[in-house]
């Protein structure tokens, strides 16, 4: 068999047809069989080939297809943001507060980077920054980032840096110079408190509102906080289709954006400027309101910061200088520090007197001093005031004669009272971490100090001293009152708002003109003289709390008898009104350890009063020149 | 002419050859569209591809024109001339992407491995039919011989999957011949240790980091790993019916990297999905099933033989073509018969279906 397999026979060719003689063809004799395991082989291998190709095609097209088929998108389309200019804050006569001003920074964008140590190592030498650190920023950001989302490596770059390197920029495939919009204050110190600031948001902002990104500017104090839904339009969103290489093929606009709306406040920015000025740098604030509609015409806390620092992303060293100082420049005074009213209150003390029955024609005797128990409550006048009726003792501001009206009254009366006339509560303003001040009661001294009202705290209470704390904006909106019937207002920062009533106060039309009489007389032969003026209809009451400063500084933490030693100066205080020309203000100044309210705080509110009621003086404000940095 | 020639061709073999021709032309214009801001962009690979494939045409009329047993007498010269070629090219050669492969004639530029394919396997045809007992040392170390002198200078140029190419199909058509048991258990404890000695000795840093990559394609998504990842998002983005003719976005927006050549098939599973995908599969183990068809009526073991060797020359192609582009094999520059574009391949590739249809037709001439 074997020799037969192996049989060719040379020749035989030959004789087949289309053969030609010259080639020599071995031919077999028999015909051949197919190793079986070959033939099962080859069948075997189709049918392998056939199993294992279907199997993973199924795998990959119909198990994960999905899968892939996002893939597939997420490598064609990617998605741009267009920003949406944040809406700009304007004082009422136009003149802008908060501004967008255009910035340059730089993106990186590392799916088109090709080598990203030595890009970043390009940007520190182009921007002649360290390298580490822009290496923490690239590593901080990139975690966060979606694929194809640029990280924002520098914000805010100066333009002559952005003219020297814009031409390198296309050498570095990856790095953009992209234009964003910036928060910009041009008034500086003088409103920063009333418009906050924006800044960077963070991830608990993100995560409460999906609609913001990383980069994103959202208000974080002030209005721009309060409004912040008004203020920031809606982002824009191209949906760009791009090739392996990176190249834009299509852009479609999937959504316009919207810039924010606009927002006109009441504040006068000439008026502002002349309380900021007549306060003289001086610790202290400022309110001046409109007593029938609520609407602020200025709002000064003294000392300020700048928040272009904060819309600039505050360095760590502004920061802590800010934080540190011991003139606390961050607080807004109007509505975040809480004082004692001092004599003030007296005002609130004389509603409620006469609310309670009490004849405003009796009389006390002041002989500078009453005596409670083994206690000795004085006068602030040491030689007393003799016989004082009630408009006397507002005129004067007799401690005595409050000390024993009130004793008469009681602390449960002056608290339901007060509180009825919004102290204790937050005004509610437009404005975040708005105080409430206190009122004293006697659950509160209970809970407080586990021991009963005494009757001495009465006395304190009843001339604003005591555990009584109030914020400006709070006599403020008593004093606006007092002059528009009764309308507990709240104060209204926006321009275009209707006025809005929190409630009214339980005093009949007799008892507030009684008491805004009292202020007239204050100031035409009382303690409020400072502020008189012949062409106006004026009324004032002056305060002067005494105080230490640590106090401040807590907030509402309470005040120890121990501490009353290390008392300082007083606070300062004034609260008044003035009409001229049917044009009603109320204008509550207050200094912080500024001394005697007629002396230090009077003189303030005169000056805001002369600019208010002096033409010539509002003429020469409203030409105050453009600050630096304003861009329109 | 005998009729009885026409009668006894393979029609089911020439049918499959004609559909995936036509397929990979079709598959090609889609292939060649691209997308650019401004609209399409089309190239002419799928021109270029026809022209070839007409050519192969001829070649494949060529190669069933005579008696085939006549290349018997050629396998020796063929085989030869190849060498030759292989040692010009290695000193000669021109360098193309720092791999010397190509022969410059002047007036065209030729690459002897492909000829080596076709020697190769007329050559182990010819050897291997000398009997039909399973092959004992003397036999297999000569055909085994006679296949690594190219494959080492092949390995040389580098070019890495023709020469694996080479061992493959001399490996099937040896084990298809059968081997003695001594022999085989050899075989089996030698082939991990020629494994071994492969990556240690004979990898290009390139080679073995393909391999690795393939392992791991998402440890180098930009790099090593790209093609992989973009070939699996393709084809996985097909889903069960594709994204439709021309409708491939990893394909016309470049993500797809040698869409035309080593990575046709993901263009074609992208836009016919899976069904698409089983139907081309289907056609191929019919394409294969066909050249069987011929291994078993063959009347010789010549004749058998070198249908054998074509099965496995498109077998290994498919196979780890296919493998490559689904993600089952590293990524090794075989393409894919018919649906790859590829000058020369398409002209080997008709000429060697022609010498299956020559003993297909051929089988009459021997009386039983």
């Amino acid at each position: 068999m074997e020799a037969d397999s192996n049989n060719f026979m040379l020749g035989e060719s030959q004789r087949q047809k289309g053969l030609r003689p010259w080639i020599k063809t071995y031919v077999e004799t028999e015909r051949h069989q197919p190793p079986r395991f070959g033939v099962f082989l080859l069948q075997g291998l189709v049918g392998l080939l056939f199993f294992v190709v279907v199997t993973r095609l199924w795998y990959l097209q119909i198990h994960r297809g999905a899968e892939f088929s996002r893939q597939a998108q997420e490598n064609r389309l990617r998605y741009e943001r267009i920003f949406a200019p944040r809406g700009r804050i304007l004082d009422e006569t136009g003149r802008v507060l908060a501004d967008n001003r255009i910035a340059y920074g730089l993106s990186l964008l590392r799916e088109d980077c090709h080598d990203i140590p030595a890009t970043l190592a390009q940007i520190s030498a182009f921007f002649r920054l360290p390298l580490p650190q822009i290496w923490d920023k690239y590593q901080q950001d990139r975690i966060k980032m979606k694929p194809y989302e640029p990280i924002l490596m520098l914000t805010d770059i100066p333009f002559d840096q952005v003219a020297r390197i814009a031409s390198d920029i296309p050498d570095w495939p990856g790095l953009e110079l992209v234009v964003r919009s910036k928060r910009s204050y041009p008034e500086k110190d003088l409103f920063a408190h009333i418009l906050g600031y924006v800044a960077e948001v963070n991830e608990k902002e993100m995560a409460a509102d999906l609609s913001l990104e990383m980069g994103d500017l959202a208000g974080k104090q002030g209005l721009e906080l309060e409004l912040e839904k008004q203020l920031r339009g809606r982002k824009g969103l191209y949906v760009v289709e791009v090739d392996a290489h990176a190249r834009v093929l299509n852009k479609t606009l999937n959504q316009e954006p919207q810039s924010g709306r606009e927002v006109r406040l009441s504040l006068n920015t000439a008026l502002q400027q002349a309380a900021w000025d007549a306060l003289g740098g001086e610790a202290g604030c400022i309110v001046v309101m409109e007593p029938d509609t609520g609407k602020l015409r200025a709002l000064v806390t003294s000392p300020a910061y700048d928040n272009n620092l904060f819309a600039a992303g505050i360095s760590k060293r502004d920061w802590e200088a800010l934080r540190t100082s011991n003139r606390f420049p961050l607080q807004n005074r109007v509505i975040q520090s809480v004082y004692p009213p001092g004599s003030v209150w007296k005002l609130i003390m004389a509603s409620l007197f006469l609310e309670r029955g009490i004849n405003p024609r009796e009389t006390v005797h002041c002989a500078g001093e009453v005596k409670l128990g083994n206690q000795i409550f004085r006068c602030w006048k040491r030689e007393g005031h003799g016989s004082m009726d009630m408009e006397n003792a507002v005129i004067h501001s007799c401690d005595v004669y409050f000390y024993l009206m009130s004793e008469r009254v009681g602390i449960d009366k002056i608290e339901a009272f007060a509180k009825d006339f919004g102290f204790g509560r937050p005004t509610g303003i437009d404005l975040p971490h708005e105080k409430s001040g206190l009122v004293p009661s006697r659950s509160w001294k209970k809970r407080q100090f586990g021991r009963g009202w005494a009757g001495g705290e009465t006395y304190n209470v009843s001339i604003g001293q005591g555990y009584t704390l109030v914020t400006p904006l709070q006599i403020a909106v008593f004093v606006s009152a007092l002059l528009n019937g009764g309308d507990l207002l709240k104060p209204q920062l926006l321009d275009n708002v209707p006025r809005e009533s929190a409630g009214r106060v339980p005093a009949k039309a007799e008892t507030l003109n009684f008491v805004a009489n009292a202020m007239r007389k204050a100031v035409s032969g009382g303690t409020a003289h400072v502020v008189s003026r012949k062409d106006a209809d004026m009324g004032g009451k002056t305060g002067t709390a005494q105080v230490v400063k640590l106090k401040m500084a807590a907030g509402d933490r309470r005040l120890r008898a121990s501490e009353m030693e290390y008392a300082q100066r007083d606070h300062a205080w004034i609260a008044t009104f003035g009409i001229k020309n049917g044009k009603s203000y109320v204008v509550v100044v207050m200094v912080e350890h500024g001394g005697g309210g007629s002396s230090v705080a009077g003189p303030v509110a005169a000056k805001i009063y002369d600019h208010l009621f002096d033409g010539s003086a509002k003429t020469k404000f409203a030409q105050r020149p453009l600050q630096n940095g304003q861009t329109n | 002419m005998d009729m009885r020639l026409i009668n006894y061709i393979n029609w089911s073999l020439l049918t499959c050859m004609v559909l995936l021709y036509l397929l990979g032309i079709g598959n090609l214009y889609s292939a060649s569209t691209t997308r650019l801001e401004t609209g399409f962009m089309f190239s002419d690979f799928y021109q270029r591809q026809l022209v070839w494939g007409l050519c192969g045409i001829v070649c494949m009329l060529a190669a069933m024109s005579f008696d085939y047993r006549r290349l018997r007498n050629l396998a020796w010269p063929l085989f030869l001339v190849s060498i030759v070629l292989l040692l010009l090219v290695s000193v000669m050669g021109k360098t193309v992407y720092g791999a010397r492969r190509w022969l410059s004639l002047g007036f065209m530029s030729i690459q002897p491995s492909e000829m080596t394919k076709l020697a190769l396997l007329l050559l182990a045809a010819r050897l291997l039919a000398r009997d039909q007992r399973p092959l004992g040392w003397k036999d297999f170390l000569t055909v085994l011989g006679i296949g690594l002198a190219p494959c080492l200078l092949i390995v040389m140029q580098p070019d890495l999957g023709t020469a694996i190419m080479l061992l493959l199909l001399l490996g099937g058509m040896i084990l298809y011949r059968g081997l003695h048991g001594h022999v085989l258990k050899f075989c089996l404890l030698a082939a991990p240790c020629a494994a071994a000695f492969m990556w240690i000795a004979g990898l290009r840093d390139y080679q073995r980091q393909r391999i690795l990559t393939f392992l791991d394609p998402g440890n180098d998504p930009r790099g090593a790993g790209y093609h992989i990842l973009q070939s699996r998002i393709a084809i996985g983005s097909g889903e069960l019916w594709g994204k439709g003719f021309q409708g491939g976005t990893q394909s016309q927006l470049r993500f797809l990297p040698e869409r035309h050549s080593d990575f046709a098939m993901a263009v074609f599973g992208e836009e016919w999905g899976f069904v698409g995908c089983v139907a081309l599969i289907t056609l191929f183990c019919f394409f294969l099933f066909s050249i069987f068809s011929t291994v078993i009526q063959a009347k010789d073991r010549f004749g058998s033989l070198l249908a054998v060797g074509v099965f496995f020359y498109f077998f290994w192609q498919i196979f780890i073509n296919i493998g490559m582009v689904i993600g089952l094999m590293p990524v090794v520059g075989i393409p894919l018969p018919f649906i790859s574009y590829g000058g020369s391949a398409t002209l080997l590739n008709f000429t060697l279906l022609g010498i299956v249809l020559n003993v297909s037709m051929r089988r009459f001439m021997f009386k039983g």
